[in-house]
């Protein structure tokens, strides 16, 4: 235990008074003798004149900057939304200058210890045939992928990027807790750390040469352009993400935008003659270089795991070939084993002839028979792990189980002692995080990160801090609630500014107006349109239906409220609710009426059904997710309040349905008003925005069109009909400028179908489709005119040419024909734009088709007809085929 | 013996299928026992492109794929062997089990090194302790191992009653085990289970069959299958095979095409498609002596 009152002696700091230690592991912050170590000095003073009231306000600030930068971690925390929002102390960690260049010289050696090892084990596997590591290691770990043999090119550095988790050992010594040679996570979320903390302490940042991160990005950058085989000048590079359901999908998002480089699913890419390419509207743009984040054996469904839905088929075979560069390159799981750490030493001297100079945590593969007795003699000093996985949260601290719990794990362990290994238990050293009004320590883990290329290895000055929230916690991750701190190397003098974040490289490809707009980030968007106009659409219609049974009070006359049926008709027809004809509607009382028509609200707003509000606003939500990255964040919470303010109301409507009903529609009406400003005001006038906006033109026309069927009927209550329907159509104020109280049937269906000035019209939303069809970039090989060129012209002309007084004509049954023919021919026409739109644009390059896989079954009976048909081929049980181009998602 | 091989897969959709990829493992393998005189393969329409390279395992692999709407697909291989047949094995010449298993323990050779391999669990055929208890009474300390293995072939093929309709490509081995039917591929994954969960080296051979028609009766175009079996490791003697289908040590009637792990790795076709719809598929297999030649 330290000496509080040294601390406090040492200088006047208020902030540090008491600042215990567990006095289990050394302390970042203080020294062995209770003094604070001189590196943290600089720093220290800054957060003192600080003062610890006005730190706690900056902690909030980092806190909301975080918050509008939508920085998360752990999506699976709330799939909706605020996925396990992240958290950032205000006090950094400062790298002791003594432990940094041997961090630096250690993750340098460990890249050319694994880059070696990797050659070799995806190679000649000396290192199997020399005895030095134990075969269990390769063939038994599932991250060994044999058919990544021979796929990468000669002398390519197989370990380009890499990430390793250090801990300070209780002597002092930096220490490698677990390597990360498949996808290195976290660089992207050091660099927010770092540009929200140097906002949030401007003064220290400047103050003590704090060196800058720019310079690793940078790299990172030269090192994807390097190693690309073709367009060597100009390599299109594509970041590969599983999407946003990925825990990590922020920082996937971030670095693509930062490094310059498109977001890509594995359905954006695809691979043609050896060659990938990312879909784009109407046309493939070739991919050279592939940052990826998807686990090494899922990018290929048919070479790799065949269950993969987040792959590339035929990706591994464009490696093969050379023709499309991936890093980290498939296959470099396999080094970060932590059964792997064991034999470090021993591959050091036989490829490097070298020491460590970063040593690992003492770690003992209990696959090896006196690992194995050591581990279990003594079982309390061990964390036991997963010989083959990296996954953090199936760590077992043996000495923190019961004697029950402890005999398990031993007889789990004996079972199968090779799945298995022990590491040493350390404590870990703490570094001061600000809890209360004082600062106090908390056990760290440090991650750093290096980068790769022909010019050698650099490493991230600084890195990724995670502390633990609880005092004496020993083990750190993302997934354990952990707060985060920026990590500061300092310079011995000023550093140069450099732009942090790197400037994205000027690419031709990005100033063509967005040309590179991913064909199923068009297909969401153009969804996205056409479910938020939707919800409007039925919103509107409800709201409407509410306030006209609020003027009836409670006494509906079945033969005197023919409007209402029609409405409630279209209304339960938009939600895609059964509802009785209106013959069958004739119910004794108003009371039973009256309950129905509650009843088909209730259901359109809160019901289960696909296409009820509460549906279309969780699609909506859904869609929007997968276009994070083209969508306001401001425009992102618009969608996600509307889906809380239903799941709040949740259907439950007490006393007064229609009261509640109204204030949630009410509410709703203003939101979804407030999703289509920000998209008018926010999105720039690329094809991102023009598929959103075409989705929603669709969805209005086709709203007016079923709207309008309520008249092809003459009823005797029409006037009020025709009032409901502009109420709904939103241009009741228009009618009354011009038509002042007259209620003309001609003048209503003018005004919603043909009149070019009515933002609301059939026509306006069409004229708007033909604007943005012509902007949209021509298919190769197709006729002078596309056919959504042909769809939309034909609908023009259909209500340019119609003369509405013959349209609205009623016959001697009281059906107005004209009407019926109209409607349902332009109905048609918007249908085959949307089919020629999704053909076109969505899935005939993006064929908008789940892969589905096959595999030709074995076994038939000798000497009879093979049967195949009796067996199952992989792709019948596999192969459920999902549209998302020409069909709803 | 020369044989030859035609074996034709058809595919049709029901829509268009507009890209695909393809990896097939259709040429037969070179060894001391088999030569392959000539190997050809049709597939329609014309594939952009095809390939032919060697995987982890030395089996020759076929990669091909499509960037075309296709409404149908057909592969047609045809090859041409010739097989030596194997001499008599002395099956009690071979070394005892746990020699075997010592020697691929902790491999300082190549071959060693891959037998070694082939002890481990593979996504299909994973070691487990009821497998372990049906190949013990076969496998007696000091037992010489192709001696025990032969006999667990002999047992396989009287414990489980050939069925196709039992299993399908996903059914578990356990389940195999537990309801002691299946085909071909489910042998030779048992055997190969038996064998690993001992800690032995064994390993899948997928190939062809010659058969014999009735007495009397000519033989069918298309009436083979595709066939597969399993092999052992002797060290300073190398792979042998046996097929627990049809209770007998391969010679010179057994094609090998490939060898891997489990049927995964070896599977004679397999694809990723985009569209199609439902599809089906057809399977021809023909094997024959080659003309002129009397066997």
């Amino acid at each position: 235990m330290s000496d509080p009152e040294a601390l406090s002696s040492d200088a006047d700091f208020g902030l540090i008074r008491g600042y215990p230690q567990h006095g289990r592991g050394a302390d970042e912050l203080v020294g062995p003798g209770g003094a604070i170590r001189a590196h943290w000095r600089p720093v220290l003073e800054r957060l003192q004149a600080i003062g610890a009231a006005e730190l706690a306000r900056r902690e909030g600030k980092a806190r909301l900057l975080l918050r509008e930068d939508g920085v998360s971690y752990d999506a699976y925390a709330d799939p909706q939304r605020n996925e396990g929002a992240w958290s950032l102390s205000p006090v950094p960690v400062v790298v002791s200058p003594d432990d940094w260049p041997a961090i630096e010289r250690g993750m340098q050696q460990r890249v050319r210890l694994f880059g070696a090892l990797l050659a070799d084990l995806y190679g000649g596997q000396q290192a199997l045939l020399s005895g030095l590591l134990p075969p269990d290691l390769v063939f038994d770990n599932p991250a060994y992928l044999r058919p990544c043999h021979g796929t990468l090119p000669a002398g390519a550095h197989w370990l380009p990027l890499y990430a390793a988790d250090l801990v300070r050992t209780p002597d002092g010594r930096p220490r490698v807790l677990a390597d990360r040679t498949q996808m290195p996570v976290g660089a992207g979320y050091a660099l927010e750390n770092r540009i929200v903390l140097s906002r949030t302490l401007p003064e220290g940042f400047r103050a003590c040469n704090v060196e800058r991160l720019a310079p690793y990005f940078r790299s990172v950058q030269e090192m994807l352009k390097a190693r690309a085989t073709s367009h060597r000048d100009n390599p299109r590079v594509v970041l590969l993400t599983p999407g946003p359901y990925n825990a990590a999908y922020f920082e996937h998002a971030y670095l693509a935008q930062h490094l310059g480089y498109t977001l890509a699913t594995g359905g954006d890419l695809t691979v043609r003659d050896d060659r990938v390419y990312m879909k784009t509207l109407g046309k493939l743009l070739a991919v050279d270089v592939i940052l990826r984040r998807v686990d090494d054996d899922f990018t290929d469904p048919l070479e790799l795991r065949a269950d993969s839905l987040l792959g590339v088929p035929g990706l591994l075979q464009a490696a093969r070939r050379g023709q499309v560069a991936i890093a980290n390159p498939l296959g470099t799981g396999l080094a970060q084993a932590p059964a792997m750490l064991a034999y470090l030493p021993a591959l050091a001297q036989h490829f490097l002839g070298e020491e460590l100079v970063l040593p690992s945590l003492r770690t003992l593969w209990c696959g090896d028979d006196e690992s194995l007795a050591e581990a279990l003699a003594h079982p309390v000093d061990f964390v036991f792990k997963p010989a083959f996985s990296p996954r953090e949260t199936q760590t077992v601290l043996a000495g923190d189980l019961s004697a029950a719990a402890l005999a398990e794990l031993c007889a789990r362990v004996r079972a199968r002692p090779s799945a298995y290994v022990a590491q040493e238990r350390i404590w870990p050293s703490t570094t001061p995080a600000l809890v209360g009004e004082t600062l106090a320590p908390r056990s760290m883990v440090l991650r750093c990160f290096a980068v790769t290329s022909q010019q050698g290895t650099a490493v991230m000055p600084g890195g990724l801090a995670r502390a633990g929230d609880q005092p004496g916690a020993d083990q750190v991750s993302f997934q354990l609630g952990a707060c985060s701190h920026d990590a500061w190397v300092l310079a011995s003098g000023p550093v140069p500014v450099a732009g942090v974040p790197p400037a994205p490289p000027a690419r031709v490809a990005l100033s063509r107006g967005g040309g590179d707009l991913p064909s199923l980030a068009a297909d969401d968007l153009y969804w996205l349109g056409r479910y938020t106009e939707r919800a409007e659409g039925i919103v509107r219609l409800g709201r409407v239906l509410i306030d006209r049974l609020q003027d009836y009070g409670g006494r509906l006359d079945p033969d005197e409220s023919g409007e209402l049926t029609a409405l409630a008709g279209a209304l339960a027809a938009s939600v895609g609710l059964h509802f009785p004809a209106a013959a069958d509607l004739q119910p004794p009382d108003s009371a039973t009426l009256l309950a129905r028509y509650e009843e088909i609200l209730r259901a359109a707003v809160f019901g289960e059904g696909r296409g009820t509000l509460s549906s279309i606003v969780r699609a909506a939500l859904r869609t929007g997710r997968m276009v994070r990255g083209r969508i306001s964040l401001d425009t992102w919470h618009v969608l996600a309040s509307l889906d809380d303010s239903l799941r709040a109301e949740g259907g439950t409507l007490r006393d007064d349905p229609l009261g509640t009903l109204a204030g949630v529609l009410n509410q709703s009406v203003r939101t979804l008003a407030a999703f289509t400003g920000l998209v008018m005001e926010s999105m720039t006038r690329g094809q991102a925005w023009a598929f959103l906006d075409m989705g929603r033109r669709l969805e209005r026309a086709s709203a007016l069109l079923s709207l309008l069927t309520t008249l092809e009927h003459r009823i005797d209550r029409e006037r009020a009909l025709l009032e409901a329907i502009l109420e709904v159509a939103d241009s009741g104020m228009t009618y009354r400028r011009r038509y002042l109280t007259r209620m003309q049937v001609e003048a209503v269906v003018d005004l919603l179908l043909t009149d070019d000035l009515n933002p609301r019209s059939v026509l306006y939303q069409v004229e708007a489709l033909a604007h943005h069809i012509e902007a949209l970039p021509r298919v190769e090989g197709q006729g002078v005119k596309g056919p959504e060129q042909r769809a939309v012209v034909a609908a023009l002309a259909a209500l340019e040419l119609a003369e509405i007084e013959q349209v609205v004509e009623v016959d001697a049954s009281g059906e107005r024909p004209g009407l019926t023919a109209l409607r349902e021919r332009l109905s048609t026409g918007l249908r085959a734009l949307s089919d020629a739109l999704s053909t076109t644009y969505l899935s005939n390059v993006s064929p908008g088709v789940t892969p589905s896989r096959y595999t030709v079954p074995y076994g038939a009976p000798h000497g009879a007809e093979p049967d195949s048909a009796g067996r199952s081929p992989y792709g019948a049980e596999a192969g459920s085929v999902v549209e998302t181009g020409s069909e709803e998602p | 013996m020369r044989l030859e091989i035609v074996h034709r897969t058809a595919y049709s959709y029901a829509e268009p299928v507009s890209t695909s990829h393809h990896e097939a493992h259709l040429g037969p393998r070179d060894d001391e026992r088999q030569r392959t005189t000539f190997f050809d393969v049709a597939i329609t329409p014309t594939p952009t492109p095809l390939r032919s390279q060697f995987d982890a395992f030395g089996n020759r692999t076929l990669h091909f794929s499509f960037g075309e709407p296709h409404r149908a697909l057909e592969v047609v291989a045809q090859s041409s062997v010739t097989l030596t047949a194997r001499p008599p094995v002395d099956l009690e010449a071979s070394p005892a089990s746990e020699v075997v298993r010592a020697a691929v323990r902790r491999p300082r050779r190549r071959d060693l090194l891959d037998a070694c391999a082939m002890v481990f669990d593979s996504p299909h055929v994973a070691a487990s302790a009821a497998l372990a208890a049906y190949a013990e009474p076969s496998f007696a300390p000091g037992r010489p191992l192709l001696q025990a293995t032969r006999e667990l072939v002999h047992r396989i093929h009287g414990d489980f009653i050939y069925d196709p309709q039992a299993t399908t490509i996903a059914t578990p081995l356990a389940e195999v085990l537990e309801k002691r039917r299946g085909v071909c591929q489910d042998f030779a994954h048992l055997g190969i289970g038996c064998l690993r969960s001992l800690k032995l080296p064994a390993r899948y051979v997928s190939g062809y069959l010659l058969t014999h028609p009735p007495p009397g009766k000519p033989k069918r175009i298309g009436a083979d299958a595709s066939h597969a079996w399993f092999s052992v490791f002797v060290p300073e003697a190398g792979w042998f095979d046996f097929d627990p289908t049809n209770d007998l040590i391969p010679s010179d009637e057994h094609v090998s095409i490939a060898v891997g792990r489990d049927y995964g790795d070896v599977t004679p076709l397999r694809g990723v498609i985009q569209g199609g719809g439902a599809h089906e598929v057809s399977v021809q297999v023909d094997v024959r002596t080659a003309p002129g030649i009397i066997p």
